[in-house]
């Protein structure tokens, strides 16, 4: 078992003006996706995390795609790593947490 | 309590490969059409992920292939017990459905000469008969399909879970959801309702599915008083990817490098194990028998590293990984697995072969429901052989389509029964309330899907599913009742939409443990350690399930007696 820690943007449309970012400390047994940590987080940490969970998994249909440090990433296809800091794309309004409006 | 009300002739349920395919047709046969979907319409779904196969009889690999011959293989693959009239139908209008999807815009490799190249997974084929694209064959078809959709601005709603089907006296009505984005809840009126909602793959730990493959739309039908047919035969396969993590439970299919020089898979002690758990002793046998192997292995104390088989590619160099497997070596490479050197592989869930009973229309045993792909159930009986699958969602979705926008066109007006609509709206906002404090849904999903895959798994007996049946009641009756929600918002909470499937997960287990224990024999994708042979004197029948009085009733019918031509 290793630790890892993930920032993730929350914004709760009820109760906050913008959004922020919050670190979670999660354990994984090897490698495992960004998609898959954010799991981890909704399943061990905070189950009041909102994410989509229709994806492919495997990095086919592109619902799962995120800014990861930055950059435009598909979640299921890159590894999770100590530090990384995850969040809806710019230009997109964000409906709450990680789910942002598609079309 | 209803949030927003909407009307259509035509309401889809799923928007996967069959659910669009229903879709247009339905609209082309004049009906207004709605596709909803858990998902992302056109997105979600596992029509995308396909890398198996797409098994046309057109024979170009070999000229004395045809639908007869394919008829013969995918009966031989349902061990007997698909409905014939309904394999008759997708193996010859699989020709027509392919020209209609190429059509559409889907286009699949060729050889220089033009004729397309057609290739054979395992020995339940006679002849090479699956086309391919690259191995990714779910993409052209969805593409095709979501440009045809878009061209006719068929109405299409995301993230909407629907959770009750409604009805009109003896036919449907309608239905009641919940947007996922706001947290509305939604009724539906409708004069046909096609469910093409997938399967069920998240009730095993290890699935080839998506997340979201919860089984939804059985139950769905099961309670609006359809039947299901076929449901304890589970196909489970032998060829996921196990190690790393992060890419377990995807597919890899190794069998096409089998020819390319690779090593059929061996156990820990370097055996090669295959050819003697298949009754016909291929080294390469279908599907199912690779999961029943690998377990078998496993049992012994032969099993890989994280409890699976080792496949080794031999001589088989990363060019020909890339030209044969592009789309699965490169996702696999993304993750820094080296392809080139051997890989752990095991079971995990893949299709469910049974499911709501339909005819040649794809209409369920209820008036106005019509049911496509892996939530139908007649087409494969105890088993299907890779690559019927997206044969058969776009010969059935086309059927279905023309089938339920004739009926919702031509019937009378239907009207809505106020309290079957508050009844649904009630349920679904019952989890959201304040005085609960028992597990979560994830925890209960966790729960259940050990006791699944400890007892309805590839290798089941009575007393495994006797013990399955009584503890997934005890947590409907205790833990489903109680069950807690991390926060009560309605708008993107995903804790209550889980919370919602997995209710319709305990459900469903009751009756895939349930069918599994009424079978006393084995057969195709069921194995029971205590009856492990085939009874054809006995069992040449199907297993039926509806629920009546609250009470679920599994009935043994033999089977469709159907000759071909």
């Amino acid at each position: 078992m290793e630790t890892i820690e993930i920032t993730l943007f929350r914004y709760d449309p009820k109760v906050d003006l913008e959004g922020k970012e919050v670190s979670y400390e999660i354990s994984t047994d090897g490698p495992i996706s960004v998609l898959q940590a954010i799991r981890r987080v909704y399943q061990k940490k905070d189950a009041s995390l909102s994410f989509r969970n229709s994806d492919c998994r495997r990095g086919v249909c592109g619902i799962c795609s995120m800014m990861v440090d930055g950059r435009r990433k598909l979640t299921c296809m890159c590894l999770a790593k100590h530090g990384m800091v995850v969040g809806p794309p710019p230009n997109r309004r964000v409906i709450k947490d990680l789910v942002f409006e598609t079309d | 309590m209803i949030d927003r009300k909407i009307e259509t002739d035509v309401l889809v349920i799923g928007g996967g490969g069959g659910g669009l395919r229903a879709a247009v047709a339905a609209h082309d046969t004049g009906a207004k059409v709605l596709v909803l979907s858990k998902g992302i319409v056109g997105k979600s779904g596992l029509t995308q992920t396909a890398v198996t196969g797409f098994q046309v009889a057109l024979g170009y690999a070999d000229p004395r292939d045809n639908p007869a011959v394919h008829y013969a293989d995918s009966m031989k693959g349902s061990y007997g017990l698909a409905d014939g009239e309904l394999v008759e139908i997708f193996t010859r209008e699989g020709i027509d459905a392919f020209k209609d999807i190429e059509d559409f815009g889907a286009r699949f490799d060729r050889d220089s000469d033009g004729s397309l190249i057609q290739r054979k997974l395992d020995s339940s084929q006679t002849y090479a008969r699956s086309v391919k694209k690259g191995d990714a064959l779910g993409t052209p078809i969805m593409q095709a399909l979501r440009r045809q959709t878009n061209k006719r601005k068929i109405g299409r709603l995301h993230e909407v879970f629907v959770t009750k089907i409604l009805k009109d006296d003896d036919k449907v009505a309608g239905a009641v959801g919940v947007d996922f984005r706001t947290g509305e809840i939604l009724q539906i009126k409708a004069g046909a309702i096609i469910i093409a909602a997938g399967g069920a793959g998240e009730l095993f730990p290890v699935n080839s599915n998506t997340p979201d493959s919860t089984g939804d739309g059985y139950v769905l039908a099961l309670e609006a008083g359809a039947d299901l047919v076929d449901m304890e035969f589970i196909l489970m396969l032998g060829h996921a990817v196990l190690h790393p993590r992060a890419v377990r439970g995807v597919l890899f299919t190794f069998q096409y490098l089998l020819p390319k020089g690779a090593r059929q898979l061996y156990n820990s002690d370097g055996e090669t194990f295959l050819a003697k758990y298949d009754p016909e002793g291929s080294n390469n046998p279908a599907r199912h028998i690779y999961a029943r192997a690998i377990y078998g292995e496993v049992r012994a104390g032969r099993g890989s590293l994280h409890g699976g088989a080792y496949f080794d590619p031999g001589s088989v160099t990363e060019k020909t990984l890339l030209e044969s497997l592009p789309s699965q070596t490169k996702y696999l490479e993304s993750f820094g697995v080296d392809m080139t050197k051997p890989l752990e592989v095991g079971v995990a869930a893949h299709y469910m072969c049974g499911g709501i009973k339909i005819d040649a229309d794809a209409q369920s045993t209820l008036k106005g429901l019509f049911a496509v792909g892996e939530v139908s159930g007649g087409p494969h009986g105890g088993g299907r052989i890779g690559g019927n699958s997206l044969t058969e969602i776009l010969v059935f979705g086309k059927r279905a389509g023309d089938a339920a926008a004739e009926l919702a066109l031509t019937q009378r007006e239907i009207s809505m029964d106020l309290k079957q609509v508050n009844t649904a709206s009630k349920s679904l906002l019952k989890h959201l309330k304040e005085d609960r404090n028992g597990k979560r849904p994830n925890e209960i999903k966790k729960n259940l899907q050990e006791i699944m895959n400890e007892n309805v798994g590839v290798v089941r007996n009575e007393n495994g599913l006797k013990s399955a049946v009584k503890s997934i009641k005890k947590i409907i009756s205790t833990d489903l009742n109680e069950m807690s929600l991390s926060n009560r918002e309605r708008v993107a909470n995903y804790d209550w939409i889980e919370a919602l499937e997995v209710s319709f997960m305990l459900r469903l287990g009751q009756v895939l443990a349930g069918a599994a224990m009424m079978r006393a024999e084995s057969r195709g994708a069921h194995y029971r350690e205590d009856f492990p042979k085939q009874n054809d004197s006995e069992w040449l029948k199907n297993i039926l399930i509806r629920k009546k009085n609250e009470v679920l009733e599994f009935e043994a019918k033999p089977v469709n007696k159907w000759q071909f031509g």
